[in-house]
């Protein structure tokens, strides 16, 4: 589905990598690695400053931006949800491409485990963990094909984030997602993801399945990451 | 009879830039430099406008009011860009923005004979809009800057989400005309209650009836906020897609914004 040849862009160098379709990939590393900087490159708020990327073999500079970001989602670890209702927020996307339908609304909000209720809620008004889901419901509202994740958890609470990881586990699986997540917990990554990119640095130290990974870590880098 | 206040009685105004030199020194706020320096300063910039303004008002009309509009014009323009100088040909945006203004401006006051074209009415009038315009781009320049960097999270999402620069940006556009306008509409709502403005004072001072400095006031007051409305919504919506690059990405630092292409 991704392919990155030769990439570097700010901290990142070099990178060569593909991603399948349907797969979940967790990225991971220390702090300042080029993680969310690497998150950005799949729907273009950033461009590589040398390497190409390429969307099933086509390259992605080539797409129309609006187009790739619709088929590539993105959820932020702040919700950033605009002021207004929760409906408000649901249709933004849909809206900008003219496909927005009143009957979807309450759907989305059962994918993300919210009350129907909600839909007039003020956004103000909602608990993080809620905001959080909005935000999800609001990038799934697109109908994206894949879900970039930017540490969507780690400003909330301990049971906010299991609840908020179960809910990405059923939507994923539902919607047949690709999904690429940054992460910097270890027991996360474990939880939900196949596939581990770990980045040091701005390089790709290694890639495999995750689960072997953490039991047995080729590099010293991740041995000492694991052990922190 | 004209007011007059002799030498002496100004040297008395020593005493007001003593108080808050004063308080500057006791609370330890390291202003004093600049409370002296800004006393001095203003004090001989407005001798020295007051010679220039003589000089001006023996000109012709059509030499003088141009001259002078002119310079306050590239002086505003100079001194608005302080606000955003990272920003590509904001120089230019501002000091067309204030040209088109006065123009617009003067001809409504000419056209439905408000003011007459004399360097006495033109130019204090125009200096005021003028004035205005400027700190009023300045304001929206700054406060652009801030909300850009405040919402940096939710243009990244509008962004995600398929949003064009202009639609993510509608909510900074938004904030960006509410803090400009909001001040003008206060002060039009108290005008003559909370204190009187100073155009009027002014008039009523140099011997003129209450009731047509009030005239004046308003041909004032309502051309600056309009200017001022105008001059907010020109700037902001001239500027904040420098804030983008072509790509429709996010320039978030300075220095991005500075040598985007």
């Amino acid at each position: 589905m991704f392919q990155f040849k030769d990439v570097s862009y700010g901290p990142l160098k070099d990178l060569t990598f593909s991603i399948n379709k349907k797969e979940k990939v967790m990225l991971f590393g220390p702090s300042g690695a080029g993680k969310s900087t690497l998150l950005f490159l799949f729907n273009r708020l950033h461009s590589p400053s040398s390497g190409s990327i390429y969307l099933d073999e086509k390259e992605i500079a080539d797409f129309e931006v609006t187009d790739l970001r619709k088929r590539v989602g993105l959820v932020l670890q702040d919700p950033n949800l605009f002021p207004g209702t929760v409906l408000d927020n649901i249709k933004y996307g849909p809206s900008i491409f003219g496909e927005w339908d009143e009957r979807e609304a309450e759907k989305l909000l059962q994918y993300v485990q919210l009350p129907t209720s909600y839909i007039d809620r003020d956004v103000e008004q909602l608990s993080g963990g809620e905001k959080q889901r909005v935000s999800l419901a609001r990038t799934l509202a697109n109908s994206p094909e894949v879900l970039l994740l930017d540490e969507p958890t780690s400003a909330l609470d301990y049971r906010t984030a299991e609840e908020i990881e179960e809910c990405l586990e059923n939507l994923i699986e539902e919607h047949n997602l690709t999904m690429i997540m940054v992460t910097h917990n270890l027991q996360q990554a474990s939880r939900l993801g196949e596939r581990g990119l770990f980045i040091v640095d701005g390089q790709l130290v290694e890639d495999g399945r995750i689960l072997e990974m953490l039991e047995k870590p080729k590099s010293n880098e991740l041995a000492r990451f694991i052990e922190e | 009879m004209e007011p007059e206040i002799s030498n002496q009685s100004l040297l008395f105004l020593i005493v007001f830039v003593f108080i808050p030199l004063s308080l500057s020194y006791f609370y330890q706020l390291g202003l004093s430099k600049n409370i002296l320096w800004s006393s001095v300063r203003g004090t001989i910039q407005l001798f020295a406008i007051g010679y220039l303004l003589t000089y001006l008002f023996d000109l012709r009309a059509s030499i003088g009011i141009p001259l002078m509009i002119s310079i306050m014009i590239t002086v505003a323009t100079f001194h608005a860009r302080l606000k955003g100088k990272e920003l590509p040909h904001v120089f230019w945006y501002i000091l067309v923005g204030l040209l088109v203004i006065e123009i617009s401006v003067l001809s409504m006051w000419l056209l439905f004979d408000m003011v007459e074209f004399t360097p006495s009415e033109v130019i204090p009038m125009s200096g005021m809009v003028i004035g205005n315009s400027m700190v009023a781009m300045g304001l929206a320049l700054e406060r652009m800057k801030n909300e850009f960097k405040e919402n940096n999270g939710r243009l990244l999402a509008a962004l995600s989400l398929g949003a064009k620069p202009k639609t993510a940006s509608k909510l900074i556009v938004q904030k960006t005309l509410n803090a400009a306008l909001i001040p003008n509409v206060d002060q039009l709502k108290t005008i003559g209650l909370v204190q009187l403005p100073g155009m009027m004072t002014g008039l009523i001072l140099g011997g003129v009836e209450p009731v047509m400095a009030i005239k004046y006031q308003l041909v004032i007051s309502l051309s600056i906020f309009s200017s001022v409305s105008l001059s907010a919504m020109f700037i902001t919506l001239a500027m904040y897609r420098y804030f983008f690059n072509a790509q429709d990405q996010l320039l978030e630092t300075e220095e991005e914004i500075r040598t985007q292409s």
